[in-house]
């Protein structure tokens, strides 16, 4: 058995006084995919907001370890610095900041945290053309504002973008795809799937099929009010697909 | 060295009444910086025919800065232009009014009239008060302003700090992007002290 690098156990969460997350339990090991489907209202993007920190929700039960710490413990940044990623359904606009300046920041706390000398501004500029290139996202894009007037596929070619320059241990992928037209789903698949090692893992989380025709999970989960009530492997998609959540 | 104080820039006419001639033009930037305690009366009259102003401004409070902003556009000639945009960031117990007044006088048509004012507060102890005014005599103009006075947004700064952009850097950079329009009219070298000292 591979070693686990995210264990939740029994996750509850509230958000105003709602009951969001009844008791999940998943574990994520690492060099492995899992996706996570499930009808609109299922909890599935609290899932993701209750595992990079997001404030607005108050977890009422239960733990969640990755690499070995007690994640619930960390701030947001804390999670972003142990190697956790989070690609927002929902890219925020910052008009203002450069997508420079804001990598820039995002690099250097990190590496301030972790103990390491700064990057020099070339070396700095080099992983961003490396990275830019690699999403096929124009170098110009560097002095636009952080998502400031893009459209859909941009936004999240840019979270992916940031995945990469970040390099995260766990990447957690907040529907990526809606919005998505085939070409913009086609680069994103992309990016993951290049970005695949055995130490690095991935959990999709997505409505419809569509993205995993192109990132092929090892594992796949149904999340149905606040529960995982399914766990299986790649033919759940198909199962899903033929007989929707109702079924299930 | 810090800077306080208040700077105005692209005009030595300011702040006594300035009157804008037949086609001129006057473009300005007003700075106000920690450690404020003053009125400031800016009375701009559009003069002639098509004067153009572009005026805007911002202003960083905390403490128990208090910064009372005064300004008055009168368009007295018809076919005259003028455009303001004003962002502030009040913090502590600092206590901002803004008071803004565009007056179009009845032979004035055709005038085009602008302003906005937009506010962010970091702390509940922080006053903003906002009363943008119209007064318009002529029937043939386009006017508009806005006036929003709010606190900073969570979902941004829980973009920001999920990047591991620590949360005091993350808070700083909303207030760059909240200053960014006022901010880039500025010299580059002033801009970056101001950011700086955020």
């Amino acid at each position: 058995m591979k070693e686990k690098l995210l264990e939740i156990r029994n996750l509850c969460a509230s958000a105003d006084g709602h009951e969001i997350l009844r008791g999940i339990d998943l574990e994520v090991g690492r060099g492995e995919v899992h996706a996570i489907m499930g009808p609109n209202g299922a909890g599935k993007s609290t899932l993701s907001a209750v595992l990079a920190g997001k404030p607005d929700y108050t977890v009422t039960d239960g733990s969640v370890g990755f690499g070995g710490k007690n994640l619930l413990e960390m701030t947001p940044e804390e999670r972003s610095w142990a190697g956790l990623f989070l690609s927002f359904q929902y890219p925020v606009e910052i008009p203002g900041v450069s997508i420079t300046n804001f990598m820039k920041a995002a690099l250097s706390a990190r590496r301030k945290a972790w103990g390491k000398p700064e990057m020099t501004p070339p070396e700095f500029l080099k992983l961003m053309k490396e990275k830019m290139a690699f999403v096929g996202m124009k170098p110009e894009f560097a002095k636009r504002d952080v998502n400031a007037g893009f459209s859909g596929g941009e936004k999240k070619r840019n979270e992916i973008f940031q995945m990469a320059m970040l390099s995260p241990v766990l990447s957690i992928l907040d529907e990526t795809d809606s919005g998505l037209d085939v070409d913009a789903l086609r680069v994103v698949a992309e990016g993951v799937n290049s970005m695949r090692t055995p130490e690095t893992s991935f959990v999709v989380i997505t409505h419809y099929n569509r993205l995993l025709e192109y990132i092929v999970p090892d594992y796949v989960h149904i999340l149905k009010e606040g529960r995982i009530v399914r766990t299986g492997g790649v033919e759940l998609v198909a199962e899903i697909e033929k007989n929707g959540y109702a079924a299930l | 060295m810090k800077m306080k104080g208040i700077y105005l820039l692209g005009t030595d006419k300011l702040p006594s009444t300035v009157r804008i001639g037949e086609g001129e033009k006057v473009r300005t930037t007003l700075v106000a910086l920690p450690g404020v305690a003053a009125d400031v009366n800016l009375e701009v009259v559009l003069d002639g025919e098509g004067a153009e102003l572009d005026i805007a401004g911002l202003y960083v409070c905390s403490g128990s800065d208090r910064l009372n902003l005064n300004v008055n556009v009168r368009h007295d000639r018809g076919g005259g232009i003028s455009r303001q945009l004003f962002r502030g960031i009040a913090g502590g117990g600092s206590a901002v009014e803004f008071n803004g007044l565009v007056y179009v006088a009845p032979d004035a048509q055709k005038t085009k009239a602008s302003q906005e004012s937009r506010a962010l507060l970091l702390s509940r102890g922080a006053r903003v008060q906002a009363k943008p005014q119209l007064e318009i005599y002529a029937d043939d103009v386009e006017c508009s302003h806005g006036a929003t006075v709010g606190f900073p947004d969570e979902e941004e700064l829980f973009y920001m700090r999920s990047r591991g952009i620590p949360e005091e850097e993350a808070r700083r950079l909303q207030m760059v992007s909240f200053l960014a329009p006022v901010l880039e009219r500025l010299p580059q070298e002033f801009a970056d002290r101001i950011t700086e000292e955020l």
